[in-house]
Order: C-alpha cells, then structure tokens, then sequence
C-alpha cells in the first residue's frame, strides 16, 4: 500500500507529473494517483491554509481537489499546461466555489466554463511553463513573496499594506515594481 | 472587433489567480473571450500559479487523507462540479449577451434620466456581486459617480470617449478610484455597456438622486 507522507520521496519531474495523471486518465492507475497526491496534497494545504483557511478546511479542500484530479483526469493535455498548473486551476476553481457557497449555503456548486484551447495556444503550452518558471526566478526574493501573496490570499493590498505595517503606497509601488519586472521578463524570453 | 483597451496584468493576475470578486469576474471574462493577448496573458498566469504551487512547501496531511479519497473513488459518489445545470444566454432586448453572462437575470431597462437607462445585472450564485448595465443616447454623459474600489466596463454596443481614449465594443475600461474621468458617448449611435465594481458604488447629482432607491445603493 501507498504512503500518504510526502517527505521520503524525491519531488518528480514536470514529464513525470504530466505522466502520472496520464495513467490515471488511461487506467486508473491508482499507484499514480497516490503519487500525485503524495506531490501535491501536502502543497495543495498549505496553499489553502496561506489564504487564511483553516486547517480542516484546507485538507477537505486537498481531497476535493484531488478527487477532481482522479475524475477529470481524462481533460487534461499535457501539450496545453503543466500537470501543476492543470491541479492549480482546479484548486483555484474550487476555492472559488467555496468561498461564494460560504456566502450561499443553498447554492450548487457549478464549474466556471473552460475555454477551449485554439491550435495555435495549445502549442506554445509547454514552451510557456518553462518561460514562466524563468521569470519567477528572474524576481528579487521581495518580488516573488509578491506574487506569491497575490495566488494565495484576496487580501487587498490595503489589508496587506496593515498586515505588513507598510504603507499602502509602498505595497501598490512594490507590487507595481514586481509586475513590470514580471512582464519584462516574459516577453524578454517570447 | 477591433480591441484597444485592456485590463491591467495586475487585474489579468488576480483573474488567473482566482482572487477577484464575482462582479469583476464575469465582466473582464466578457472581454478576455474575445481578447486573443489577454487569453495569453492568462495562460501565463495560471501557469505561475502552477509554479507557485510547486514551489508551495508541504504541510503534512491527515493519516488517513489518502485512504479518505480513495474511499470516495470506491464509493462512486455522484459527481457534484460538473452536474451544474446548463445555464441560458442572457438576452436584453433580444440581443444576446456575451457568454460570460450566461445563467444571469438580467432586468428590465430602467428610465433614470434623459436619454439614460440601467438594468441590473443579477448573478444567481452571488447574489452580492454588483454589476449593472447602461444604455446612453448619441452625445450624452454616463451617469456621474464615484466608486471606492476600482471599476471595469465592457463595452457591448456603441462607443464613448474619455479622456483615456475612445472605447469601442470588447474594449474593457479599468479605472482606479483616484482616476477622474467623464466618458461621453460618441455621437453617431447610443452607447450600451456593462460595468461591475470591487467597491461599492456612489452617485453624485440629480442621476445619484433617482438611483438610490432603484438600487439601494
């Protein structure tokens, strides 16, 4: 049987991880899918818990993520995204289903529409991961905590700004600051 | 349609990131459906989501995390994120919206001044999203207001001119709350659009008068 503790195992490869979720899609491979979720459950909760989840939340939330993972595993396209950007998307969408259930008790949870990739999207896919991970790590150390910030938490920048004791304006500059070298980066390497 | 104006890339972030309220949501994907740089430049920033995750350090999980959902695999329990019911296209004056809109209520054109009409844009699974449409005649000004958080319209018909340029249709205008702007409609045809606030909204003058009780806002 699988281990769910993700700290004896070396972090996979972006092909390895592409790969697993192939398995899943292809057999239901579930030795893939406890490697998936050893890689990314135990991310997915701290991802959750920055944007000031609880703890039990968090982890229910890792397992509707990594059930979606499991079901929808036959949508994903590796020539389109990353296997981490695919579970990050449908992190995201959950937590947004969340957030506006918690305001709605009654409501059912509906899935925001996928577009559909054109031809020519689909082939810069991969090429767009490895530009991405570049500029993230073109950023200074502040830049990057930044935009991090900006993934994890709908904080505004008034609420950081006083979480940080910072004034507003330095936070709207900083983060200013960190886009424009952002966007640099990305088309630097276009 | 030729589209000129953007969101920012800070505003195109907090979509990919998920970050944005409902309102502001629904209207920029209005315009990212029909904007080929802005679909790009969302891909990006889900794949730095991706990144961002990955790099995200762990924090151990329950025992029994993993065995919990594969128990759920067993059990087969009905799916519950895609059985969300087709939703319509929303139609004012029988003309089709974009399908960001799709499954909103979408209100009746109210009077509200001269040459002036609004409809409530009304979300079913967010009932406090704010957004609203407007529907100017040839020349005249939009609706004088002030918000406190930043504001997008998306052009859907007609054009206006600010002083931050002309806005045509799939044009999205993004304006902080510290921008002064009078957008007056251009001449040759009425101006309809959409616009959706992260703050609340605030009308000054005779038009803020008649809005108040309409919106209660």
């Amino acid at each position: 049987m699988v281990k769910a503790d993700g700290d004896a195992f070396p972090v996979p490869p972006a092909q390895e991880l592409a790969r697993l979720v192939q398995a899943v899609a292809a057999r239901g491979d579930r030795e893939a899918f406890a490697a998936l979720f050893r890689h990314f459950g135990p991310r997915l909760k701290t991802f959750f818990m920055r944007g000031s989840m609880s703890s039990g939340l968090a982890e229910d939330l890792v397992q509707e993520t990594m059930l979606s993972v499991w079901r929808k595993a036959s949508y994903y396209d590796p020539a389109r995204a990353g296997a981490g950007t695919w579970v990050f998307t449908i992190a995201r969408n959950l937590r947004i289903d969340h957030l506006r259930r918690q305001r709605n008790p009654a409501d059912l949870p509906s899935d925001p529409p996928v577009m559909p990739p054109s031809l020519e999207e689909e082939l810069i896919g991969v090429e767009r991961e490895e530009r991405v991970r570049e500029a993230l790590a073109g950023l200074s150390a502040e830049q990057q905590a930044i935009i991090r910030l900006s993934y994890y938490s709908e904080k505004s920048q008034s609420e950081i700004a006083g979480e940080l004791g910072i004034p507003l304006g330095t936070v709207k500059s900083r983060t200013r600051l960190a886009m424009n070298r952002l966007r640099a980066l990305l088309e630097d390497e276009t | 349609m030729t589209i000129s104006h953007h969101p920012t890339d800070e505003t195109l972030l907090r979509y990919a990131a998920g970050t944005l309220a409902t309102g502001p949501r629904i209207v920029l994907e209005a315009h990212i459906a029909g904007c080929k740089a802005c679909r790009a430049r969302v891909a990006e920033f889900e794949a730095l989501g991706g990144a961002v995750l990955e790099d995200t350090e762990p924090t151990p999980l329950a025992a029994s995390a993993l065995a919990d959902v594969l128990a759920l695999i067993d059990a087969g329990e009905p799916r519950t994120s895609t059985t969300a019911q087709p939703h319509k296209p929303a139609e004012i004056d029988g003309v089709r919206l974009p399908d960001a809109f799709r499954g909103c209520d979408i209100g009746r054109w109210r009077w509200i001044g001269p040459g002036m009409h609004m409809s409530r844009v009304r979300v079913p699974q967010d009932p406090d999203a704010n957004i609203i449409m407007l529907k100017v005649g040839p020349g005249r000004a939009l609706p004088d207001h002030g918000h406190v958080g930043t504001e997008f319209t998306y052009i859907l018909s007609g054009s206006y001119t600010d002083r931050l340029g002309q806005f045509r249709p799939g044009d999205i205008a993004e304006v902080d709350e510290d921008v002064e702007h009078q957008p007056i409609v251009d001449p040759d045809q009425e101006c309809i659009c959409i616009a959706a606030m992260e703050g609340r909204m605030r009308f000054n003058g005779f038009i803020g008068r008649m809005l108040q009780p309409i919106f209660g806002i």
